[in-house]
């Protein structure tokens, strides 16, 4: 229920009609669960809502928090600088350039992702960090744990629903789901070998 | 041409061995050095191509950690994230020359090349040529390999592919670098080795990528196409090369192997130079042996020569040098025994010397010392102005006492005369004993006075009567002195004038007698033939030589008539004419007569039983026919031998017969009555009368040689004497025998004239008994067929020549 709520939430609607919801299972090569894979659904036919509210990453002991950061398209992330040691982020990823020169603290202007798809993010004087913000055109997105992650609260409609990981050679082929009210569907996702 | 000394081949002999052993070990330590030599490269090598590895890996390390700091490089991230290509190729360009890379690539994570600095961009928008580099880089982060790539220049890179990360893969960075002669001079270093790399391309043309100077790169290019499958050994610019061909792990399959080579002349340095040391340490070693075999040699060899100088002196007579060779070895033994050797003949000869010149009974002296003696001291006298006086002795009747007391004692008393000579002289003076019982003393005087003095002191010293044995005696002696320069002036001289004196002092009885200038050498032989003729018989010195008679009809040898000889000690063969006449007149004829008749006998006797039918004849003196007891003699004889008396023929001369006509004829008949032949001989010479012969109741008549002898010749007168001669004897019954028979026209003559037997050289000359029954046996007389030829007589016969008969 907390779920439900918080898309509701995050979706700004009022929520009259049943949801339906989406548990999605992400396996490995092996067949192991996957996680911190990004799984999302998206509505076809329809326009999202914009996002709603800013992200963060925050960087401790020399890591980016989170790894892996899924955001719906144009939504501004703060990069706050949570070490004693200054960091230069970067990204050459075509989905959004930029460079955060190095700092401390929290920069002033939150850096706004405008473009879906996968920005590979960098600091340029620390190598071993990476982080990835995964940007998608939807709302309906979630973070696998222990392979599975669910999509609650999701209207009824047609949806598209597609699957990220890190290290992925390429891209999984996307799941068609038409979701009833209150359906709960379940669908799985096997990485190619 | 062997070395003939000793030393010399010792000497070789022990360099010779030592050169071999030394050239063996030589050759040992060279093959050994050589063999040892390649092993040691060979393993030089393998551990050479083992750094030559590890070092183009640890270059690709460290090429790998300089790229990837590249390709950290936010700029060059930056750029390559552009997009842009001019950007990406310019950025290429300008961190590459950073590194000093030869050619990079960006290849895309499609596996395309995005860019690189190639002039041409030959490879830009196609396929990464080595995707398997990329591949492994994608699976490891990086990726280093060796390629020759035929697209490139086909020359060896090592190509290092690092990601570009942004932090995740954006991209792949290639960066190559030319393996060039930096790195083979690195490796070079390393390992001491020449080091190569060979490329070889589909084309056929390999590539040498070589530390090796310029002009051995090609010749090295040569022989490995000569030589396609690795050679062990490489010949460049007149050197082997010890070469190890490896192929080198390529990622791109491309044939690249790498060549490590080693100079075998260099590597073998140090063996040489060992060589070299043993080389002069055994020259030093042959050095020393060479002396010291040399002084060994010397060692061995002078003690050897002074031996033989030891021999050589030992040859010439020299005992007094001892060898002179003292050392304790087999040599020192053989020195020791030559130096008994010297002392040995030194002694003996000694002791031969003593027995050559002194007398074996009395121990002085003997003649030929005393002659040397003598003489010396003439000389020394002579300088000195002084006389030598010589006393030769003799001791009366000293036969007698031989002949009565036994040779034993007349031994013992010349030794005691001896003993009492030697006491009387003085030190300077010389006693010498010269033969039977005469002695010599030699001396110096200063006048004759002393000489009678030394003679009186040799007469006082035989004065006491002499006792050997128990028996005393009485002993005289004739003493006969000369002296010198007075009487002789050499040794031999002075014995013949003392030898004179003796006698002259045995003849007047007196003790002793001073030379008198004036006797002369005859008086002297004389005197010693008197003296000596009785010690002739019993001393063995007569011979008897025989002369056959041949009948001149048949030619036979019918007798053979004995003729007696003295063989003199002092002067050689004498005949009977020269001692008989001494020996009738000295009394003694008588012995001769019988001594002949004794052996004439008694060689009758033994051609008797050869089964010779020979008579014999002899002649007797005038002396002997005044000898009753002769006939009696002669029968004995006879009867000893059991011959009868017609074998015996007894000659007697025509003048001796006409000397005694009455007792010629008493003993001539008594010796007929027995039956004994008779022959006047020297018929012709006595002027006998017909009437005498008659009486003298003879046998036969022997013409004198006289007339015979020129018979030959054709003198009228000797043909009619004998001839008259021999028809008178025939008429009287008489044989007639003609003597001196010398050529074959004499035998004729004779023949004619009918006479019986004929003597003489013709025929043979008088032979002594061995040698006239050898001519009996091999001349044609001696046969019984001689012939009157003149080829008859024996060249030897021939040879003697012409010469009286006896």
């Amino acid at each position: 229920m907390r779920v439900v709520a918080s898309l509701v939430l995050w979706a700004g609607l009022p929520a009259l009609a049943p949801a339906a919801s989406l548990v999605v299972e992400v396996r490995d090569a092996h067949g192991e669960p996957l996680s911190e894979a990004v799984v999302y659904a998206v509505p076809e036919g329809r326009k999202a809502p914009p996002p709603s509210r800013p992200a963060v990453l925050d960087q401790k002991n020399r890591t980016f928090v989170p790894h892996v950061l899924p955001v719906q398209t144009g939504t501004a992330v703060t990069f706050p600088n949570s070490d004693n040691v200054r960091h230069q982020v970067y990204s050459f990823s075509p989905a959004k350039r930029f460079q955060l020169p190095l700092y401390q603290g929290t920069p002033a202007a939150p850096v706004v992702f405008d473009k879906p798809g996968v920005v590979a993010l960098g600091c340029n004087i620390h190598d071993r960090m990476s982080a990835y913000v995964v940007v998608v055109d939807t709302p309906h997105f979630a973070l696998t744990e222990a392979g599975r992650a669910e999509l609650a609260g999701l209207p009824e409609g047609r949806y598209a629903v597609r699957v990220w990981y890190e290290g992925q050679r390429r891209e999984l082929e996307a799941q068609p789901a038409t979701l009833t009210a209150g359906e709960r569907r379940e669908l799985t996702f096997q990485a190619g070998r | 041409m062997a070395p003939r000394s000793f030393q010399a081949r010792l000497l070789l002999l022990m360099v010779g061995v030592l050169v071999l052993l030394q050239v063996a070990t030589l050759l040992a330590v060279h093959l050994a050095g050589q063999r040892s030599l390649r092993r040691t490269l060979r393993d030089e090598l393998r551990v050479g191509a083992r750094v030559f590895d590890s070092t183009l890996s640890a270059r690709g390390r460290q090429l790998s950690d300089t790229v990837r700091v590249l390709a950290a490089d936010f700029a060059f991230r930056e750029a390559v994230a552009s997009g842009d290509r001019p950007t990406i190729t310019s950025v290429l360009n300008n961190h590459g020359s950073r590194i000093a890379a030869d050619a990079v690539f960006l290849i895309g994570l499609d596996g395309s090349v995005a860019a690189d600095t190639l002039a041409d961009s030959r490879f830009v928008d196609r396929p990464f040529p080595l995707p398997a580099l990329v591949d492994r880089a994608r699976e490891k982060g990086e990726a280093a390999g060796v390629v020759a790539l035929d697209a490139l220049d086909h020359r060896p890179y090592q190509f290092v592919v690092v990601p570009v990360l942004a932090p995740e893969p954006i991209a792949w960075v290639c960066i190559g670098f030319t393996i060039d002669e930096r790195v083979l001079d690195g490796v070079r270093d390393l390992t001491a080795l020449d080091v190569s790399l060979v490329a070889s391309p589909p084309d056929g043309r390999p590539l040498l990528i070589s530390a090796l100077p310029r002009d051995k790169r090609a010749e090295l290019l040569e022989r490995l196409r000569e030589q396609s499958r690795t050679a062990e050994s490489l010949q460049l610019g007149g050197e082997t090369y010890e070469t190890l061909l490896e192929p080198l792990e390529t990622a791109d399959g491309s044939r690249v192997q790498m060549l490590l080579q080693r100079s075998l002349e260099q590597a073998s340095g140090p063996l040489r130079q060992l060589e070299l040391r043993i080389l002069a340490l055994s020259s030093a070693a042959l050095l020393v042996a060479i002396v010291a075999a040399s002084f060994f040699a010397r060692g061995v060899t002078s003690p050897l020569r002074r031996l033989a100088e030891a021999a050589r002196r030992i040859g010439r007579g020299d005992y007094a040098t001892p060898v002179g060779v003292t050392q304790g070895d087999e040599i020192g033994q053989l020195a020791a025994a030559f130096d008994g050797m010297r002392a040995g003949i030194s002694q003996r000869e000694e002791q031969i010397r003593f027995q050559a010149t002194h007398d074996a009974l009395t121990g002085l002296p003997n003649r030929v010392l005393f002659l040397d003696r003598l003489a010396v001291e003439i000389a020394q006298a002579r300088r000195r102005g002084s006389l030598v006086g010589l006393a030769v002795m003799d001791l009366d009747r000293f036969k007698e006492i031989n002949d009565t007391l036994g040779h034993s004692f007349g031994d013992d008393l010349l030794v005691e005369v001896g003993r009492r000579l030697g006491q009387t002289i003085r030190a300077s003076d010389t006693v010498a004993r010269l033969g039977g019982d005469e002695f010599a003393v030699m001396f110096e005087v200063a006048d004759a006075r002393g000489a009678l003095d030394v003679a009186a002191r040799v007469g006082r010293a035989l004065e006491a009567p002499l006792t050997l044995g128990g028996v005393s005696i009485d002993v005289n002696a004739s003493l006969g002195i000369a002296l010198c320069p007075l009487h002789a002036d050499d040794a031999g001289t002075l014995m013949k004038r003392a030898d004179v004196a003796m006698y002259q002092a045995k003849r007047q009885h007196g003790a002793v007698a001073v030379y008198e200038p004036g006797r002369d050498e005859h008086s002297l032989r004389r005197l010693a033939i008197l003296s000596e003729l009785r010690q002739a018989v019993a001393g063995d010195q007569l011979e008897l030589h025989f002369q056959p008679q041949v009948a001149l009809a048949g030619g036979r040898v019918r007798r053979a008539e004995a003729l007696v000889r003295w063989r003199h000690p002092r002067y050689g063969l004498m005949s009977p004419d020269e001692f008989v006449t001494l020996a009738e007149q000295s009394g003694n004829v008588g012995l001769i007569t019988r001594w002949v008749l004794q052996q004439a006998v008694a060689a009758c006797d033994e051609w008797q039983r050869a089964g010779l039918d020979l008579a014999v004849a002899v002649n007797l003196s005038a002396l002997d026919l005044h000898d009753p007891e002769l006939p009696a003699f002669v029968v004995g004889l006879l009867q000893q031998r059991s011959l009868p008396p017609a074998r015996l023929v007894l000659e007697i001369t025509e003048s001796a017969a006409m000397k005694d006509p009455a007792h010629a004829q008493t003993t001539l008949g008594e010796l007929k009555a027995r039956g004994l032949a008779l022959a006047i001989d020297d018929y012709g010479t006595g002027q006998s009368s017909l009437a005498q012969l008659k009486r003298l109741r003879v046998d036969e008549l022997k013409i004198d040689k006289s007339f015979v002898t020129h018979l030959g010749g054709g003198a009228s007168e000797d043909a009619l004497i004998v001839r008259s001669t021999i028809e008178l004897g025939h008429n009287l019954g008489l044989e007639v025998v003609a003597e001196g028979v010398e050529d074959a026209a004499a035998w004729e003559r004779l023949e004619r004239f009918g006479c019986d037997l004929a003597q003489g050289y013709f025929v043979s000359r008088p032979l002594p008994e061995p040698q006239f029954r050898e001519w009996l046996e091999t001349s044609s007389w001696g046969q019984g067929r001689g012939a009157p030829s003149g080829d008859q007589r024996s060249a030897g016969e021939r040879a003697s020549g012409a010469g009286g008969n006896a």
